[in-house]
């Protein structure tokens, strides 16, 4: 049964699907409120319902009601009758360069998933979490995954592009009692945020270059050692500095992290992230990772290939912390120890090594999962420990692993046989 | 599949016509939201509030709700788990705020989430009171945002003055964990107002180590060579055992001195006789308390079977200081937004309101003028009130 109905669906491209999401967003747009009402939910329920229904049980069958009207049927309904329209598009897109191609597909996503969260708030700074995770974890996977290190120090890279980040723009762009009056005008603010975050990305970098060049010398667990007290060295060392608040964290950092700016960031550390591991670095960090004497004798440079793939990984990291940073607006040292490494190992090893598209599915599926289960309270900490055992036991290398996006094929038509494209 | 999709339709829709909870749904209610930290690094502190908060609920409940403008509204309470992190009590926040529609939030607990949540409830004009949180930062500049506890700037000097006035001793030793905000304040702000009493150069030992600690026989063989009367140790209860013993073994007799942190009943479980005759500047004292306090204390040990700490208390009187407000904000419109900014006047206005841990009226900045009491270990291991400070 579930086989045929993939058969169904199996003809339905990318556009098709985004098609659908578009329409399901509409319905919820304009008629989400009224089928809450009538369903006697108290409001349009934001992540499925899953919130509103682990709550109150009786409300389940509402709430099954109102996923399957609004976003189910419409989704399934609208991709399949549109599938002859999507393909012959998806056929001319194909005719395209890829990458406009894909931008486009990126631009329509966007469009959806910011119409989707601009529904609640709450949705929204959920989806900002859950981007930045996604840059966290597949940073991580460089060196966790295609560099076949163990490193324990991507909070400490964090909290250094964090700080920076949180630094800078409260020096240069808002009043703050600490350090004193804004140094430019708070306009150009937003405009130079992407600089400020790349900053703070290599000041991470460079920080790594301290776990890097002692550890690197030789394999094995050493970077794990180090790494973890490196992260530790961090997190003491800001709670120890009086001027940037010491324990007590840094607050009321401007608004400059809006849902399109953690996309952009987030979309571009996928695609440089990609790039990175399907190029020639990419291929030798491999080679190193299966068998470094073997890839030294084909002339490949391990230890300046293994420090470029660890500086490549903490700067995304810095970038990511600049960008919680100013997403909550408040950083201090304790967020950024054991509990946020924890959290990003297991949306590594849960999503795949090796495989960009696994980590975004570790990411996002844990940080959903985080919040859809808000409601059990200290169940929450039973059921997601859970299912990571269950996912180590049955796939060991985690959900996706080894996998590449090939958005070729992504975005292909579906309506022609596998073989014509 | 066809008959599964048809039994599961009707089913749907037979528990849709039939569900009474679902209708109730419609019905009126205030929602006070609870952000407490469940899970995490300090569930005892969560569990406090959710406990002060259900009995809390029970006395409404029990009144029939509370009564604005002659209209007795139900009243429902949201709790949400902070996991003890900055970024999950912001993203409970903002879901209490935007997706429940609470008039009011409670909480969170400690600073480190205070901050940043009181910023969330401040840019969408929602009032709330974190009962326990000691940082300026939580309330500064931000008039939605309310505390039900005195400040770090205020117990320092109180304690002081305290120590000067009990015992007349001039010279003085401190030791604090660098590494957590609270007790870095706290012996910051000690160390000023001992200084400006007895003159410079008064704290004669000025100790710190780090969070996780266990060993702290360095610092006190310091404190004892360095001819102290008295020891200030501003931590938590499983740092404050640890270091009393090793002062005592090491031949230390002379007061130790302690803040509000001290106040959980696990202190002197775990710290055993070492502690009695200790003094401590807190919230309330159980043992010995009247009239109201003891009122509650015996309540909530008939019910949860055990004598509440502070967090539970202060979470009952900001619940208080949150009722009077919105009986006090007049009527309700209906129109979340403006009953937010109504309630929050109300709040603002609020004038010795009579709460257990004391008698509260808020400054400008949000933050409640009170007394601190000290409190003495005796030698029975109970806290006794020992004596009451005010502003």
């Amino acid at each position: 049964m579930i086989k045929r109905f993939l058969q169904t669906f199996s003809v339905v491209p990318m556009a098709g699907w985004l098609l659908g999401a578009f329409v399901a967003v509409l319905i919820e747009i304009y008629f989400g409120n009224l089928i809450s009402y009538y369903l006697y939910l108290p409001k349009i329920p934001v992540l499925l319902g899953t919130l509103v229904a682990l709550r109150d049980p009786a409300l389940i069958p509402n709430v099954l009601a109102y996923d399957l009207a609004v976003y189910f049927i419409p989704v399934l309904a609208v991709s399949l009758l549109s599938a002859p329209l999507t393909n012959a598009l998806a056929a001319r897109m194909q005719k395209m360069p890829l990458w406009a191609a894909t931008l486009i597909h990126i631009v329509a996503f966007y469009a959806i998933l910011h119409l989707w969260a601009g529904i609640s708030d709450y949705r929204v700074l959920v989806v900002k979490l859950t981007m930045i995770s996604i840059i966290l974890t597949v940073s991580l996977n460089i060196i966790n995954g295609y560099q076949g290190e163990f490193s324990c120090s991507h909070p400490g890279f964090m909290a250094l592009g964090a700080y920076t980040s949180s630094v800078l723009t409260l020096v240069l762009f808002s009043n703050d009692k600490v350090f004193g009056e804004a140094l430019l005008p708070a306009a150009l603010g937003p405009w130079c945020f992407p600089v400020i975050l790349i900053i703070g990305g290599a000041v991470a970098a460079i920080g790594s270059l301290a776990v890097a060049i002692p550890s690197f010398r030789t394999r094995g667990d050493y970077l794990a050692i180090i790494s973890l007290a490196f992260m530790f060295i961090i997190k003491s060392a800001i709670e120890n500095m009086e001027i940037i608040g010491g324990p007590r964290g840094l607050s009321s950092q401007p608004n400059y992290a809006s849902l399109p700016m953690v996309f952009i960031w987030m979309a571009l550390c996928i695609w440089i992230i990609h790039n990175f591991t399907t190029s020639i670095y990419g291929k030798a960090l491999n080679a190193v990772r299966d068998n470094e004497a073997a890839a030294n004798s084909m002339t490949v440079n391990t230890r300046r290939t293994k420090m470029i793939a660890f500086m490549f990984g903490a700067f995304w990291a810095g970038v990511a912390g600049g960008l919680f940073a100013h997403v909550l607006r408040y950083v201090n040292p304790g967020t950024f120890g054991i509990q946020k490494l924890a959290e990003v190992l297991a949306m590594v090893y849960f999503g795949g090594l090796n495989s960009i598209y696994g980590s975004i599915v570790g990411a996002v599926s844990i940080s959903v999962l985080g919040e859809a289960l808000r409601p059990l309270e200290l169940w929450k900490w039973i059921i997601i420990p859970l299912i990571l055992i269950l996912v180590m036991i049955f796939r060991p290398h985690g959900l996706i692993s080894f996998t590449e996006i090939d958005m070729k094929r992504v975005l292909r038509p579906r309506n022609t046989a596998e073989g014509e494209r | 599949m066809k008959k599964l999709v048809s039994a599961v339709a009707i089913a749907c829709i037979v528990v849709l016509c039939f569900s009474t909870s679902a209708m109730s749904q419609r019905q009126k209610t205030i929602k006070v939201g609870i952000n407490a930290p469940m899970t995490g690094d300090i569930p005892k502190v969560g569990e406090g509030s959710k406990y002060a908060a259900e009995m809390w609920l029970e006395d409404v409940t029990a009144a029939g709700g509370i009564e604005v403008g002659g209209v007795k509204y139900p009243v429902e309470l949201i709790v949400e788990d902070n996991e003890s992190k900055a970024e999950s009590a912001v993203t409970a926040n903002t879901k209490m705020i935007t997706q429940d529609d609470v008039l009011i939030i409670i909480g969170p607990q400690s600073s480190k989430q205070a901050v940043p949540a009181g910023d969330v409830a401040n840019n969408y004009e929602t009032p709330m009171i974190s009962p326990w949180s000691t940082n300026p930062a939580t309330t500064a500049d931000r008039p939605f945002v309310f505390r039900g506890c005195f400040l770090d700037p205020f117990q320092g000097p109180v304690l002081a003055n305290f120590i000067t006035e009990e015992f007349g001793f001039t010279k003085a030793a401190v030791l604090y964990d660098v590494a957590s905000d609270y007790p870095k304040g706290l012996a910051e702000f000690f160390k000023a107002a001992w200084e400006e009493k007895h003159g410079e150069g008064s704290v004669v030992a000025y100790e710190s180590f780090t969070t996780k600690d266990t060993d702290f026989s360095s610092q006190l063989t310091k404190i004892i060579r360095s001819g102290a009367e008295v020891l200030f140790t501003p931590q938590y209860y499983n740092e404050v055992a640890l270091i009393v013993n090793q002062a005592k073994d090491l031949g230390w007799d002379k007061p130790i001195v302690g803040s509000d942190s001290w106040g959980s009943a696990e202190t002197v479980e775990l710290c055993g006789e070492a502690c009695y005759g200790s003094f401590f500047s807190t919230h309330y004292a159980a043992a010995g308390a009247q009239g109201a306090t003891k009122e509650f204390i015996d309540r909530y040990n008939e019910k949860y079977g055990y004598v509440p700490d502070d967090v539970a208390a202060l979470t009952w009187d900001s619940l208080g200081l949150a009722q009077a407000a919105i009986e006090g904000a007049g009527e309700l419109t209906g129109d979340i937004k403006k009953d937010r900014r109504a309630v929050r006047d109300a709040l603002a206005k609020v004038e010795n309101f009579e709460g257990i841990t004391g008698n509260m009226t808020f400054t400008e900045e949000g933050d409640p003028q009170k007394c601190a009491v000290i409190v003495k270990i005796s030698d029975t291991g109970a806290y006794e009130f020992y004596k009451s400070i005010c502003p």
